[in-house]
């Protein structure tokens, strides 16, 4: 097995987590409902020890630990979509984010957890069910909202629109893509975009939203290859503030 | 101007700076219905009263009471019940059974259908309703005099909850795998703090010296 | 995190002559046999309306507490604290959701608590009109306002009132998360780098006096306190859950070779009471009156999360839907 490859596919799927973990966070305290609030904040929590234990493997193989690599890089050496670092905006545009976001990324877990790379498949086994969460919370947010109040729906469907080229950016392919398909460590992009759209549009169907079409659209691609939107880097920078002061002391 | 906050997230939202004119009082709307969460702490145990969450139907009641209800411990299972629908008995003394003190009346012949309810009993005071058992029965009257009879002999008993089975909405078998990596987050428990070496070294190296 | 004090003032509801003296009997009968009251019983008025204005208070010290620390969460140093910073700020808004509960059950709904919140009418604890200027500010207020916290919490779990006992007794077991997380990092940055540690003494040095208002003046005995105490509603006096803090935690802080910014803070061996210069109760008023550095932006804050947040509410809000108070 190319070992440059699953190095490339844990960056990103470790910095997609780390970015919207982070992202997330920063609704503790702020959410809609108080209920809302404590299940959004587990699900950020989720995802960051998601990436801390992709960061893990990529220790194993001989990278950086996972506080240097995520606290230290700089944006144009972070593989997330861009989906990931636009800033939170208002309820809707997390809400839809998430939703995007983790239709998708319960296809890779499930993928990921038959993968032929075991370090890979036993971890994606092991959370699998934590993202059958994170998909059930999105669903039924958007179910509910979708089909309530004009102003509710009108004010999804702009983060829908919006936020629609940065998802489909996630499935910018990566320059060892035939190689992991061909090595069954999962099925590739191509597969989780078909995939990924059967179900989002399940969950649509269901509402008053309407997909956007996809032929029109331009995806945001460029992420996963370091190139980034204007958001990204202060983000680091503020994650890095207090880690920075020195790099070296314990916290 | 906008408020420049020590918290980047308070200066992102770009609030006005100074006085703030008075809120609007909250509409009644913002009331939502409450629902009631049991937990089940591991296969096999009784379900246990947790505590109530606001929510909008019983869909979101569940996604809501997941995270407040289970995040931290031990869990295996989660019913969700509308409190409305919980049917609720006088409280009794602790140390007595309340369903001695129960009257009821002559069943009349019913020619519904018996359903299942669920029943809940509170042993003490301040402690939590503990699932007991589930009764057929035509009505909340009927599923208590079953109560009584099916687990109501071992006091003592403070309070009881009956609720109909098709008002509970149950985790489901297969959604098991949502809550298998609680233990694992030990971030979040006590017991993976641990910094007597640290305090033990740093009391070697700053010792007072003392005279000889 | 709540350390009490400034809650009992007096109120209209003060006099319980007029209440009936069969129930009364039979209220307090139940208490001094140590069993706790149920959200159906009877009780007087003067019980039920200091219970809802504690564990209101409560609960808004709660979700205005998640705002010091909250202020770290999203630069919190390293996946260890970085994780932990993010439970624990969301453990702070889940007390509050359990708290307004226990307070619902007494019949005040939760957003009347709200409203009485962001409008200033209802006071939460004035520590956290202080701000956490640095990542070390942080770490002083997980472990040493938490410590103060548990202090009083776990008093009042021993209370008379279930649901607030209920709650207590989750609120006090996910605190023991807290107040380790707090003490490790304390512990990190004073055996770390002279720069963690230049950090960590300043903050205690900014944190010191108003931790020292946490728990409230001392308290003056009325008869008013003697029935809330008969009562079970107040465990410990302010000055007795003072003491026990400082009886607990100064030897910790010193054993880090950390200075309490209190000269004359010692204890005296004869009559084992810890002496200290007394706070300033004059800047304590008049920052719990709303002039303290940050009482506008906390509530600011919070009223933005409201205000922010009412489209959602607006789109779930079930017409049909009728609010019934939770059950315990």
């Amino acid at each position: 097995m190319n070992e440059q490859a699953i190095k490339d596919l844990l960056y990103k799927l470790a910095d997609d987590q780390l970015i919207l973990g982070h992202r997330n966070s920063e609704w503790t305290g702020f959410g809609p409902i108080l209920e809302e609030d404590i299940a959004f904040s587990s699900m950020a929590q989720d995802k960051i020890g998601h990436s801390l234990a992709f960061y893990t493997l990529l220790q194993e193989l001989g990278e950086a630990e996972p506080d240097t690599v995520a606290f230290t890089r700089n944006a144009n050496q972070f593989h997330n979509s861009q989906l990931v670092e636009l800033p939170n905006g208002e309820y809707d545009f997390s809400l839809i984010r998430h939703f995007l976001y983790d239709n998708a990324e319960i296809i890779r877990f499930e993928m990921l957890s038959q993968s032929s790379y075991e370090p890979i498949a036993k971890v994606a086994t092991k959370l699998k069910g934590e993202v059958k969460y994170h998909v059930l919370h999105a669903n039924t947010w958007i179910k509910n909202l979708g089909s309530s109040t004009e102003e509710a729906i009108l004010r999804l469907q702009s983060s829908l629109n919006e936020a629609m080229p940065y998802a489909l950016g996630m499935f910018e392919k990566s320059k060892f893509e035939q190689e992991l398909i061909d090595a069954g460590v999962y099925a590739g992009e191509e597969a989780v975009k078909a995939e990924w759209l059967k179900r989002i549009t399940a969950v649509i169907e269901k509402t008053d939203l309407k997909l956007p079409d996809l032929a029109t659209i331009e995806p945001k691609f460029g992420g996963r290859y370091g190139e980034h939107t204007e958001h990204l880097q202060p983000l680091l920078d503020e994650m890095a503030e207090v880690f920075k002061i020195d790099p070296t002391a314990e916290w | 101007m906008s408020l420049k906050s020590l918290d980047p997230r308070v200066t992102r939202l770009n609030l006005p700076e100074g006085e703030v004119p008075a809120m609007e009082p909250k509409p009644e709307l913002d009331q939502f219905e409450t629902y009631e969460a049991f937990h089940q702490k591991k296969e096999g145990a009784a379900y246990t009263y947790v505590g109530p969450v606001h929510a909008p139907n019983e869909d979101v009641a569940f996604l809501f009471a997941k995270e407040q209800y289970s995040r931290r411990f031990a869990c295996t299972g989660l019913w969700i019940v509308r409190t409305e629908n919980v049917q609720v008995t006088p409280y009794g003394n602790d140390n007595e059974n309340l369903y001695d003190s129960l009257q009821f009346e002559v069943p009349t012949q019913s020619s519904d259908i018996p359903e299942p309810y669920e029943i809940f009993h509170l042993k003490k005071r301040g402690k939590a309703h503990t699932h007991a058992g589930r009764v057929m029965a035509t009505s909340y009257e009927e599923a208590l005099q079953e109560a009584k009879q099916a687990f109501g002999e071992k006091g003592p008993i403070v309070n009881v909850w009956v609720v109909r089975s098709k008002d509970v909405l149950q985790s489901a078998e297969e959604d098991k795998d949502m809550w298998t990596t609680i233990p694992e987050k030990k971030y979040r428990e006590a017991i993976a703090y641990k910094v007597m070496d640290k305090i033990t070294k740093y009391k070697e190296e700053n010792k007072p010296t003392t005279a000889q | 995190m709540y350390g009490g004090g400034n809650v009992f003032e007096a109120t209209k509801f003060d006099d319980v002559q007029t209440e009936d003296p069969a129930k009364l009997e039979e209220f307090e009968a139940r208490i001094a046999r140590g069993e706790k009251i149920e959200p159906t019983d009877w009780m007087p008025e003067l019980y039920r309306k200091q219970l809802i204005r504690m564990i209101e208070q409560h609960a808004h010290s709660e979700i205005i507490g998640a705002l010091p620390e909250g202020t770290w969460i999203t630069r919190a140093p390293g996946f260890r604290r970085k994780m932990a910073q993010m439970a624990k700020v969301q453990d702070e808004v889940g007390h509050a959701q359990l708290l307004y509960s226990a307070a619902e059950t007494l019949g005040k709904s939760r957003e009347q608590m709200l409203t009485d919140l962001i409008s200033g009418k209802s006071k939460y604890s004035n520590v956290f009109n202080y701000p956490a200027f640095t990542w070390a500010d942080s770490n002083i207020i997980s472990w040493l306002i938490d410590a103060g916290a548990i202090v009083n919490q776990m008093a009042n779990a021993k209370g008379s009132y279930g649901p607030y006992s209920r709650a207590l007794e989750r609120i006090c077991a996910e605190e023991a998360f807290h107040l380790k997380y707090g003490h490790d990092a304390v512990v990190h940055m004073a055996t770390g780098t002279p720069k963690q540690r230049e950090m960590i003494q300043a903050a205690l040095n900014r944190w010191w006096p108003p931790i020292m208002t946490f728990f409230g003046p001392s308290d003056k005995m009325s008869t008013h306190t003697e029935t809330l105490m008969r009562w079970k509603v107040k465990m410990a006096s302010n000055d007795e859950c003072r003491q026990q803090f400082l009886d607990m935690y100064v030897p910790k802080i010193w054993e880090l070779g950390l200075t309490v910014p209190d000269p004359n803070l010692k204890k005296n061996m004869e009559t084992g009471q810890w002496e200290f210069t007394e706070p300033d109760w004059d800047e304590f008023k008049r920052v719990i009156n709303g002039d303290g550095p940050c009482n506008a932006e906390r509530l600011a804050v919070r009223r933005t999360a409201e205000e922010r947040g009412a489209w959602v509410r607006r789109a779930l809000l079930n017409p049909k839907a009728k609010y019934v108070k939770p059950l315990a």
